[in-house]
């Protein structure tokens, strides 16, 4: 125990760059996978094979592979650095998207696969919509774009939020293999550098960085439980 | 009948094997030891069965195929030691010893003894001991083989656009750090392959270790990389052994010793980092 | 002289192996009011939801307006803002209050300022005569009222004509009379309608012109007093003596 307070503030650093990880590759997972949900459902073929076909690919590509194809994979096509994610403003924010080229294939590489996830939930959730809403926003003369934004998705949203919420939680502890491709400074790296690199003993170590997932899913759980008794309130 | 022929075989293989036990009366039933009793090496000679922790992905030193029992300097030391405890290559029983796991498979008996590029240092120390040095190694860098440009650590400190890799953890990542200046120039992977990928892909500048490591490395594609040959740090590499086995240590000290002095220890290096480096002119273990 | 608003030529749809539309041939002028019966799975509602491309046809002309139904698109887009629709299970937009839903349409499709799409709706809602629960949400609504919304949402994009997929198949028996008096009135208003709907009462007096169907064929047409009093097919003398034996 006496380990965890002595080192607290490496635990609370590592924790705060889990959470700048995470929070950014919950917002680009959310964003992407709204978009690729909108393929699948898009009248039009080739967007809708594209969008099955991103699903496919990397809802069934193990994630540590994935990472790996983006840190190492990327390069070689022309990508260099990814430095189109070294956003001016947001990079004073999270120092590490514009200091660590890893930090950011590792975030491309999150979001690709988390993403996936999203979608399905998300198509899940526009699939609970019933047909009749969507038919009448069309009958009104609604675009599929408007239909989908103003109609369906914030239908969709509710049956939707609870399974995303659980994909995030998932995105969450993924993000542990980010230590493991040049992320430097969130709580599996720190955890690593406490145990190999200040021979500080496994067992305590590994409790708290357990201990720091926790501190981020356990709320965010908690978060959905709370949402979903609300929608079942108003649903009725 | 068929029950009556069943009975008859096996009366024939009762009478059969029970000649073949007779034949090896001569032979010891368990295996015996020279050691004084109660100590580690007596307790191993016993069991006749030696585990032992090493590296099973560092080329020369411990590395390890398909099915195949790991190779390398780290593993022929191993094999020494073994061969004197009256232990046959094959009874030894290896296990994977990464980075993280060794002062906590030494300390719970998972294995008796790491020999896996293990560095000698004081925090080390306080959890278990170490016989050795019987090789000490240095941190060196490693470079695309056409490059001019890096001539040493100092570099990253007038450069600091040039990166350099190493993994997370390892104390050449903590020692490198003293050298850089902008945040990120040090990249850290949990693996050194990672590194040379990224090293190949031109996303870092050098790679940063044990020079052992990296000449593994280099003997693999000697066309890609070089190992600038001026290493800044000593690392001794220690056998690691429970804390305060001090027979043990003392024990294995003498082995290594007496291995340099008669030839087996340059057996052991020409058959492995030989073709990559001179063997050292000499060894001082530290007996404490 | 009565010019065409909706014509259909030679409509053809299958599902699967299944013919619900043969040979469909049908002309509706403008201010007419057409009312479609016939038996379940006559194709009535099909041919209802065809005429805006909620269901594609598989071979023949519809004509809207002068001009043939466009593909998917910005253009099928702009063609249904022009041609209301209310179905059997009202449809309105669950998230939305009444007042949002009859607004929607103008909004994002017409691009009017909100302030006069919601002049417009709440002069619709006290016209269907729900002005009051404007500010609801569709489920705390009987089944009348949101149907009553739902016609002032498809009003409310000011169409040229109005279809009816049974609107008042769904209702509770009490609520059939106050969602068809919002229909009486807009047929007596001089709107184009195509109602596909069981009320033969409604039928008889507000329909110009009543079409039969019966097994996807169009089997007759003509004046509700004609078609009542003197069928002539033993089709619809068949359904007819169902129908109004009760």
């Amino acid at each position: 125990m006496s380990i965890l307070i002595d080192n607290f503030d490496l635990f609370a650093n590592g924790l705060l760059g889990t959470i700048r990880l995470c929070l950014l590759a919950a917002v680009g997972s959310l964003l992407l996978g709204g978009l690729i949900a909108a393929f699948r459902v898009s009248p039009l073929p080739p967007l809708r094979a594209l969008g099955t076909g991103y699903v496919t690919v990397f809802r069934n590509m193990p994630l540590t592979v994935v990472m790996f194809l983006s840190a190492f994979g990327l390069p070689p096509l022309g990508v260099n650095e990814a430095s189109f994610l070294n956003v001016p403003g947001l990079n004073f924010l999270i120092p590490q998207l514009g200091n660590n080229a890893f930090f950011r294939f590792a975030l491309i590489a999150i979001v690709l696969y988390t993403s996936a996830f999203v979608c399905e939930a998300l198509r899940a959730g526009i699939n609970a919509v019933p047909t009749g809403q969507a038919e009448a926003a069309r009958s009104l003369g609604l675009t599929f774009t408007q239909n989908l934004r103003n109609v369906v998705l914030p239908q969709a949203w509710k049956f939707a939020v609870v399974p995303i919420g659980s994909v995030i939680i998932a995105m969450i502890k993924n993000s542990a293999i980010a230590g493991s491709f040049g992320v430097a400074g969130d709580l599996m790296y720190t955890s690593d550098v406490l145990v190999s690199q200040e021979g500080l003993p496994l067992l305590p170590v590994f409790l708290g960085l357990s201990g720091g997932y926790l501190l981020l899913t356990i709320p965010l759980g908690l978060f959905l439980d709370a949402v979903e008794r609300r929608r079942a309130a108003t649903i009725r | 009948m068929r029950f009556k022929r069943m009975t008859a075989i096996a009366a024939v293989a009762v009478v059969a094997f029970g000649t073949a036990s007779c034949a090896k009366k001569d032979e010891p039933a368990a295996p015996t030891s020279k050691f004084a009793a109660g100590t580690t090496m007596d307790r191993i000679a016993k069991a006749g069965k030696f585990n032992v922790g090493t590296k099973w992905d560092q080329p020369l030193f411990g590395l390890k195929g398909l099915a195949k029992a790991p190779e390398g300097f780290d593993v022929e030391i191993v094999k020494i030691i073994a061969a004197e405890l009256g232990i046959k290559d094959d009874k030894v029983h290896y296990e994977e010893t990464v980075s993280k796991v060794r002062e906590d498979f030494i300390s719970s008996g998972r294995v008796d003894m790491i020999v896996a590029t293990y560095t000698i240092n004081d925090a080390r120390k306080e959890k278990i001991s170490f016989a050795g040095p019987y090789y000490e190694a240095g941190q060196d860098i490693l470079v695309a083989k056409d490059d001019t440009t890096i001539t040493g650590p100092e570099i990253f400190k007038t450069d600091a656009t040039k990166k350099v890799c190493s993994v997370t953890g390892s104390t050449p990542a903590k020692k490198i750090a003293e050298y850089a200046t902008a945040p990120g120039q040090v990249v850290l992977f949990d693996v050194y392959t990672k590194c040379l990928d990224a090293l190949k892909n031109k996303q870092v500048a050098a790679v940063t270790t044990d020079n052992v490591i990296l000449m593994g490395y280099v003997s693999k594609e000697p066309d890609k990389f070089k190992v600038l040959g001026k290493p800044f740090t000593k690392e001794p590499y220690g056998i690691g052994v429970k804390k305060d086995d001090k027979v043990f240590r003392d024990w294995i000290n003498d082995i290594i010793e007496k291995a340099f002095a008669d030839g087996r220890y340059k057996a052991a290096w020409d058959k492995t980092v030989g073709a990559i480096a001179p063997m050292p002119k000499e060894i001082k273990v530290n007996r404490y | 002289m009565p010019e065409p608003l909706i014509e259909l030529n030679a409509v053809n749809k299958w599902f699967g192996s299944l013919h619900v539309l043969r040979d469909v041939n049908l002309t509706v002028d403008r201010g007419e009011v057409v009312v479609v019966i016939g038996p379940s799975g006559s194709g009535k509602s099909t041919l209802c939801r065809a005429i805006n491309r909620l269901e594609t046809i598989n071979s023949g002309t519809i004509i809207f307006d002068g001009k043939p139904l466009p593909e998917e698109g910005k253009q099928l887009a702009r063609l249904r803002s022009e041609v209301g629709m209310v179905f059997q299970s009202f449809n309105l937009f669950s998230h939305l209050t009444i007042l949002e839903n009859v607004t929607l349409g103008p909004i994002k499709v017409r691009r009017e300022s909100k302030a006069v799409a919601k002049e417009r709706a709440m002069k619709l809602l006290d016209r269907v005569g729900i002005g009051n629960q404007a500010d609801k949400h569709p489920g705390q609504l009987s089944g009348g009222q949101q149907q009553r919304a739902a016609i002032a949402r498809a009003l409310a994009m000011q169409p040229k004509a109005m279809l009816f997929d049974e609107p008042t198949s769904a209702l509770d028996p009490e609520m059939v009379g106050e969602v068809l008096d919002v229909m009486t009135s807009l047929a007596v208003e001089g709107m184009t309608m195509i109602v596909v709907t069981h009320e033969m009462g409604f039928a008889r007096h507000a329909a110009k012109r009543v079409v039969f169907m019966a097994d996807g064929e169009l089997v007759e047409q003509a004046p509700p007093a004609e078609f009542f009093d003197n069928p002539r097919s033993e089709r619809a003398r068949d359904f007819l003596s169902k129908v109004l034996q009760h």
